[in-house]
């Protein structure tokens, strides 16, 4: 028995599936850029304040680390958009649920804090790789705790952190996707727009794997250039 | 020379063997070989087919249905057809019975010609209206009183579609057209004031009015933006199988069955009450052809 399905590539650049598409693209790079820069900043932050010496800092960090790592983000998303204006109370949450494109900025900031806590899983791996005779080392020279982290041990752990960075950068592109659940118009979302509309899912979702691949190979390959500039020879690669 | 002259008969016989017209009903010899018919139904697709949490199994309009397919279905073959449940979603109805995994989908599928492309579609059996749900004191009577508004629908409805084809025409001007995944989603946000006004069928917006804590709160507003024809999806090329479902289904309107299960799950006590309209009642009647009892033996 054959497929009666007929192959219609046109829908990956007729009008209007054409501009979904590209529109679609523009929102995942948006998403995934702006979402990066939290991840990337406030992972810093969280990962560091897990390895300060100030005992209530460290416990807020590992709980906060624990909290987003452990809950599948699509719950999290699924919570911040419907119940998280709530927790404002009936009156400021109605102002808030009718803010105009709602679902963008919580698809953002949720990807920016659940990757955060990855990111500072990764920042303190980057930590214990480096050895206590280099942070006695640094105290040595006269730097404070704060001076020691700013410029030597953050910067130094970031050049180790590289190659699983590159990963997460990676990964919040593809689960940038996941904001699709809450309406936010990205490229997943445009595909399964064109199949509800044309039923030629096959050839939206072929283009939607397409355009991810190439997305995710220049990351890569933007990443390994600044790979190959940073890294610390001997630390990682040869 | 030899060699490709080989291999070239080869491709070609096979080319001609699986290419080949289909000479019989695949899906009715099937069901006559296993005794089994394999049926797509909704999960929340509320009064046609969704989950009666209290059994766990799948009930509705549809699903009474399809009772009455199998049990013609095994009249016909002189044995008992069991009915093989697999639950579809809005997403993967079409595209699971093309693949076979289901003979027919029996829920709450509105017949469009572009469906109708991929799939073969029975008669149409009930007609929904795209309507919206709003907050009785919102004040909500026509279309224009929607323009400012938000509205909501669920991805990949011909709802969502309506909405935006009325707005192109520029019949209304929503302020933003918020876009959910399913329909309790879509409650929640008219709850919460994402949204001021929820769109999908008439039916199931009584069906999730009905579910609501406070139902009085809530009204289907009195116009309709589409009319939404529903009817049953099967595999293309299957016409045997195919006059049996419509066989079937102007069978029970003949012998007023369906006038019953009407009653059972729409009527002023059933799950979702919707009045049946003088046009809908006309339309049943009308379409019936000449058919007799033992129509079902071949």
């Amino acid at each position: 028995m054959g497929f009666a399905y007929d192959f219609d590539w046109g829908v990956l650049w007729r009008q209007p599936y054409g501009i979904w598409l590209l529109q679609g693209i523009w929102l995942t790079l948006k998403i995934g850029f702006l979402g990066w820069i939290i991840a990337f900043f406030w992972g810093i932050i969280i990962g560091t304040l897990r390895v300060t010496p100030w005992r209530w800092l460290r416990l807020m960090a590992t709980a906060y680390t624990e909290v987003f790592r452990n809950i599948p983000f699509l719950v999290q998303l699924f919570f911040w958009y419907y119940a998280g204006p709530m927790i404002f109370g009936d009156h400021l949450g109605r102002q808030i649920n009718q803010i105009m494109g709602l679902n963008y900025y919580v698809a953002i900031f949720a990807l920016g804090f659940y990757t955060a806590s990855r990111v500072a899983e990764h920042m303190r791996a980057g930590f214990a790789s480096i050895s206590r005779d280099q942070y006695q080392a640094v105290l040595s020279t006269g730097m404070t705790q704060y001076q020691m982290y700013r410029y030597v041990i953050i910067p130094y752990a970031l050049r180790i952190i590289i190659p699983p960075l590159t990963t997460e950068f990676l990964t919040i592109f593809k689960n940038s996707s996941i904001a699709m659940t809450i309406g936010v118009a990205e490229i997943t979302f445009m595909s399964y727009r064109i199949d509800a509309i044309t039923f030629h899912g096959l050839e939206a979702t072929t283009g939607a794997m397409f355009i991810y691949l190439v997305l995710g190979l220049t990351i890569v390959w933007i990443m390994g250039i600044i790979e190959s500039r940073f890294k610390i020879p001997g630390m990682i690669g040869r | 020379m030899k060699k490709l002259l080989i291999t070239l008969t080869a491709v070609l016989l096979l080319v001609g063997f699986t290419a080949g017209p289909v000479l019989a009903d695949q899906t009715m010899d099937l069901i006559k070989k296993t005794g089994k018919v394999k049926l797509g139904f909704r999960e929340g697709s509320i009064p046609f087919a969704f989950v009666d949490p209290k059994v766990g199994k799948h009930v509705g309009f549809s699903v009474d249905m399809a009772n009455l397919l199998a049990e013609n279905l095994g009249k016909r073959f002189g044995k008992k057809i069991e009915i093989v449940p697999y639950t579809v979603t809005p997403k993967t109805r079409i595209p699971m019975v093309i693949n076979g995994t289901v003979d027919v989908e029996m829920g709450s599928t509105t017949y469009t010609q572009k469906r109708e492309e991929p799939a073969d579609f029975s008669m149409i059996f009930f007609f929904s209206e795209t309507t919206f749900l709003v907050a009785k004191d919102s004040g909500i009577k026509k279309l224009t009183d929607l323009s400012g508004k938000r509205v909501g629908a669920a991805r990949a409805t011909t709802n969502l579609r309506a909405i935006e084809a009325l707005v192109k025409e520029g019949k209304f001007k929503p302020k933003d057209i918020i876009i959910t995944e399913t329909h309790p989603q879509g409650m929640l946000a008219l709850r919460s004031g994402k949204i001021d006004a929820y769109s999908t069928d008439r039916s199931l917006l009584e069906g999730i009015r009905m579910k609501d804590k406070n139902p009085e709160k809530w009204m289907t507003v009195p116009f309709a933006i589409a009319y939404e024809p529903y009817a049953y999806i099967m595999r293309e090329g299957n016409s045997d199988f195919r006059d049996f479902v419509n066989d079937t289904i102007i069978w029970t309107i003949k012998t007023g069955k369906f006038f019953e299960l009407y009653e059972k799950w729409m009527g002023p006590n059933g799950v979702v009450p919707i009045p049946m309209s003088q046009a809908y009642r006309d339309y049943l009647n009308m379409m019936v052809y000449p058919i007799s009892d033992g129509w079902w033996k071949k």
